[in-house]
């Protein structure tokens, strides 16, 4: 007996959405798509694109990453370029988490100072990343749209600060991620409101909250799934491209301890901790995957073949 | 009346115009007609011109297409709609002589600044998208009082208005000590000419934040109506170019308030005296809403107190709880009738008075709004409980005239009032409803005789709510609400709130409903059309099926309001109370969420039943439901009604109370309270049905349910 499968089709396209390059750069183009991932059916005009995260607070690096980026703790213009030309990241991803009170406690001059030094470095597409603080991002993301001297995105915009980030984003160009909580109505709301603000929805993106595998991944899995689905069925608000952070995945001790021998070698265990929740993002539907290990630009990149 | 008005806005933007015509014809003479013509430092050309029209200037012949258009747009004939494009006009103009000026850039000694720079807009733009910078104040002329004026301004400069100075006002408020420049967001223009560096301000706004492009007039004027939240003070003597502007203004759809006296044109055009009441009318013309960031009240308040509860021993003054008479009313009145913020005590306050103190109370709170309707003054009321709630040292029980309120003696040491309170309630159902109200006014009275005399005002409002809640009912009216707040942990959930079935949280009528939208218009609370009744027993109705289909992401085919063995309801996991059938009792049980006992006829206690209804999937013979649609007409429709109900928690009778004996009375049944078994009668399906024949259970005569 043969059974032909049914292969479903969708009303609906995710909105193109273009991250811009500086002269010389390539910007990232990633959305266009009618269909669910991966898959051989429907029109995927860009395969998802893998980018790298640079924090500009001092931290303590799991072991994973303590030996490939370790050295360049303290300079984030120089991991730029190495992230770019050495590794392979297709956009950058920069949180200013230095200027967060409890982590450094930057100025939020020093951070507008970082983006421009960073976006003078390269001619990547970049992603700038608040620093988590209410009170400092809202000063914060007014300085860095105005300290930006290309187009970038701001990392994001929630229910509590949209109007903020947006209008920052709209005085000097830039795009926005908009950011929820694994909840499905509160990514339609705030792209909803952000409409309403009359932001163009060619320069939005979803940030769903991915959480790290062991600790919340499914959640996000689901949620991601959720919002593709909705998109493709036609709902406008959720049919954007989806940006998958996962930096939450090196919160796992197991990600990152270093004290468990019996678990194998830390390094490696943390590399793959991170891989294992880009690849379930990947086929969930994420277009960006935010990886703050080298190898791991090159696998899930590998993995994100359409 | 207004036709010497419009008249005079007629000739005012003739003047305006020839003395642009002029202008231009003389440097056009010196400079040649190709000479370039620009503002300094900005994307936008002639603002005015680009935001309005489709003209390309670069230069002082493209200056000159813009006056001949302007020129179109002043007819004759004092109508309003000539006054207002001769307003359009007289902007254009404006426009062409602001750039001519500034040939050399900023053509006024200094405080004045002329153009503001694009740079300057978009700092200051981010904060009118964000709300921190609430609204705009263009305030021009020259003041009779300039310390009234002055007051006026540093007002505006309090609750962080963009303000706008132009004419002799200008040279006043430097004289006054008002503190002018970027770091106060007052903006000293120059002259009254220089007043269109605002307008211009005002229609970069839009191209910079608005996303509109070249030419969009329409979608121009609607964003300056609708978006920048600015008004116009105009002080002293309107001569025709000063009206002139005004018009221009007013085509923008902004609002004009004048000193003087002028005819009146409703929304755009007000007289008032400069000072308080004319900054109270332009702000409450453009609805602009001023946002607390601290509530200027001696005790800690926010959520994290909700739970307190305050001890006997702890507290120092109570009201009502049965020991004195209370009551709180929230009123809608008009909008003349309510003096925003204004909050009035009167009898004895908290300071001073021995611990343990009774007293009565009253709390009334007057709202107005131009979205307020009747119907959500109970929604407002209701609000009161968690507001007090939130208080650290207030405690809130109960509601309407059993409400029952303690503040501790740690609060009143620190200084608390009654007129705190009131504070509390001011401010926070306007930070909380601020899509529906625009003015909160608090009375709260403690003299005997007061409250005793408003006890029957309320309590006559009280009842006619309560009919007006009766006369609400499914068939009555054309939509319901949808709530998906529980979508967060169960995906495909959807509540359809009726007025004759509340959400099964219990926390969500339709009243609730109709408010939540009307706060968050895209938030979790939608109309949705009943659409063709296709069945009304069951409760089945064409565009809840539509819209149960959509939001549930096609999971949820059908849904039928008042049924539990047909396509019943989902349940998401904060019901009140579940319902399950007992097909040897042929009839449906309820055990609401308190209940602890694992006995039950149905062999599962709350808990074990939760988990297999949650989760946002139909099951039939299973829903949860809220407590009160036991007692609505629409109760299981479809099954019989209330007769279904066979067996019942001892503690949710009691919960439900006499209401629940009207409900059966009014079904025929006055004594079916009395044969709902409980479990102290029967926890096995053979007991309850020995039970059911002993007592002559109705259920046990209706349609099998299986
Ligand atoms: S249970 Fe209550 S809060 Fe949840 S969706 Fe239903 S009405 Fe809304
Ligand atoms: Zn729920």
């Amino acid at each position: 007996m043969t059974v032909s499968p049914s292969i479903p089709t969708f009303p609906g396209r995710i909105l193109e959405v273009t991250l811009p390059a500086g002269p010389g750069g390539s910007p990232v183009v990633v959305g266009g798509q009618n269909a669910l991932p991966l898959l051989p059916e429907g029109d995927h005009p860009h395969a998802p694109a893998v980018g790298m995260e640079i924090r500009t607070g001092p931290e303590e690096l799991p072991p994973a990453l303590a030996e490939v980026i370790g050295p360049f703790s303290g300079n984030p213009a120089a991991l730029a370029q190495k992230c770019v030309s050495g590794w392979g990241a297709r956009f950058l991803f920069l949180s200013l988490s230095g200027c967060n009170p409890d982590a450094g406690g930057q100025g939020v001059q020093d951070g507008a100072a970082i983006v421009r030094e960073v976006l003078a470095a390269t001619a990547t597409p970049v992603i700038v990343g608040g620093c988590g603080d209410e009170d400092v991002d809202g000063r914060l993301f007014p300085a860095v749209a105005e300290a930006a001297t290309r187009p970038v995105f701001l990392s994001y915009a929630e229910e509590k600060n949209y109007r903020l980030v947006a209008g920052a984003a709209l005085a000097y160009g830039h795009g926005v991620v908009s950011w929820s909580p694994i909840d499905i109505n509160i990514a339609k709301q705030i792209n909803l409101l952000l409409a309403d603000l009359g932001f163009p929805g060619e320069r939005v993106l979803i940030d769903p909250l991915t959480g790290g595998l062991g600790y919340g991944l499914e959640y996000t899995y689901s949620i991601v799934e959720r919002v593709r689905l909705a998109g493709l069925s036609g709902d406008a608000m959720l049919a954007r491209p989806i940006l998958c952070h996962l930096g939450d995945a090196w919160k796992a001790r197991e990600a990152s301890d270093a004290s468990e021998p019996g678990w194998g070698d830390s390094a490696l265990r943390g590399r793959r901790w991170e891989e294992a929740t880009g690849l379930a993002c990947l086929a969930a539907g994420a277009d960006l995957l935010v990886c703050r290990h080298p190898e791991n630009v090159k696998r899930l990149s590998e993995a994100a073949w359409r | 009346m207004h036709e010497p008005l419009f008249s005079a806005c007629i000739r005012g933007a003739g003047a305006v115009l020839s003395l642009a015509r002029t202008t231009l014809d003389g440097v056009q003479a010196r400079r040649g007609k190709d000479a370039p013509l620009a503002y300094p430092e900005t994307a936008y050309e002639l603002p005015v011109a680009f935001g309005l029209t489709e003209l390309r200037v670069t230069t002082l012949s493209g200056a000159g297409a813009v006056l001949d258009l302007a020129r179109t747009l002043i007819r004759e004939g004092a109508t309003a709609e000539n006054a207002m494009d001769a307003g359009a006009a007289t902007l254009l103009a404006a426009d062409v002589l602001g750039a001519l000026s500034h040939e050399n850039g900023n053509p006024y000694p200094p405080p004045s600044v002329g153009f503001v720079p694009d740079s300057v807009l978009r700092k200051l733009g981010i904060f009118m998208v964000d709300g921190s910078v609430p609204g705009v104040a263009v305030v021009i002329g020259n003041a009779a009082d300039p310390a009234a004026a002055a007051a006026m301004v540093r007002h505006f400069q309090e609750i962080g208005l963009l303000v706008f100075l132009a004419g002799e006002v200008t040279g006043q408020m430097g004289a006054q000590g008002v503190k002018l420049g970027e770091d106060f967001k007052t903006f000293p223009l120059g002259p009254l000419p220089a007043v269109i560096h605002a307008v211009n301000f005002a229609v970069r706004a839009g191209l910079t934040f608005g996303g509109i492009g070249r030419g969009q007039a329409q979608a121009m004027l609607s964003y300056l109506g609708n978006r920048v939240k600015a008004f116009v003070c105009a002080l002293g003597p309107l001569d025709d170019v000063a009206l002139a502007i005004a018009a221009g203004a007013m085509k923008a759809g902004l609002t004009v308030l004048a000193d003087e006296a002028v005819p009146e044109i409703p929304g755009l055009l007000l007289s008032r005296p400069a000072g308080e009441e004319m900054a109270l009318a332009g702000m409450e013309a453009r609805g602009i809403k001023v946002k607390w960031v601290k509530l200027p009240v001696p005790i800690a308040f926010g959520p994290a107190f909700e739970g307190e509860r305050i001890r006997k021993s702890d507290t120092h003054v109570e009201f009502g709880g049965g020991r004195s008479a209370a009551f709180e009313l929230v009123r809608m009145s008009p909008p003349e009738e309510v003096r925003d913020r204004e909050i009035t005590v009167s009898g004895t306050d908290l300071r001073g008075l021995p611990k343990g103190t009774i007293l009565p109370l009253a709390i009334v709170v007057r709202v107005a709004g131009s979205r307020m309707q009747k119907d959500f003054e109970s929604v407002l009321e209701r609000r009161i409980h968690r507001i007090v709630n939130y208080g650290e040292g207030t405690m809130h029980v109960a509601q309407r005239d059993t409400t029952w309120i303690r503040i501790s003696t740690e609060a009143v040491e620190k200084g608390f009032t009654l007129s705190d309170l009131g504070m509390m309630l001011y401010a926070k159902l306007h930070a909380d409803f601020e899509n529906i109200v625009d003015k909160v006014a608090v009375t709260i009275l403690t003299r005997e005789k007061d409250v005793a005399a408003g006890l029957s005002e309320a309590r006559a409002a009280y009842a006619e709510r309560d009919a007006r809640a009766r006369t609400l009912t499914d068939d009555a009216v054309s939509e319901f609400y949808s709530c998906t707040l529980c979508q967060s942990f169960a995906p495909n959930h959807v509540c359809i709130v009726s007025p004759e079935r509340l959400g099964l949280c219990g926390a969500i009528n339709w009243l609730d409903g109709k408010a939540g939208f009307e706060i968050t218009p895209t938030g979790p609370n939608q109309p949705v059309e009943k659409g063709a009744v296709l069945d009304p027993v069951k409760g089945a109705f064409g565009g809840i099926n539509d819209f149960v289909r959509q939001h549930s992401r096609n999971t949820v085919r059908e849904m039928n309001l008042y049924s539990i063995m047909d396509a019943p309801m989902t349940s998401c996991g904060c019901f009140e109370c579940i319902l399950a059938i007992i097909p040897e009792a042929n009839g449906v049980m309820a055990v609401n969420r308190e209940f602890a006992g694992q006995e039950t006829p149905c062999g599962m206690g709350f808990s074990t039943l939760a988990g297999s209804v949650g989760g946002g999937v139909q099951t039939p013979g299973f829903m949860g439901v809220g407590k009160h649609y036991l007692l609505s007409r629409k109760f299981l429709g479809a099954e019989g009604g209330l007769a279904r109900v066979v067996w019942m928690t001892k503690e949710m009778k009691e919960q439900l109370g006499p209401a629940l004996r009207e409900r059966a009375a009014e079904i025929g049944i006055p004594d079916l309270v009395d044969k709902i078994a409980d479990e102290t009668v029967a926890v096995t399906p053979e007991q309850l049905v020995s039970h059911m024949e002993t007592v002559g259970h109705p259920a046990l005569s209706l349609p099998p349910l299986l």
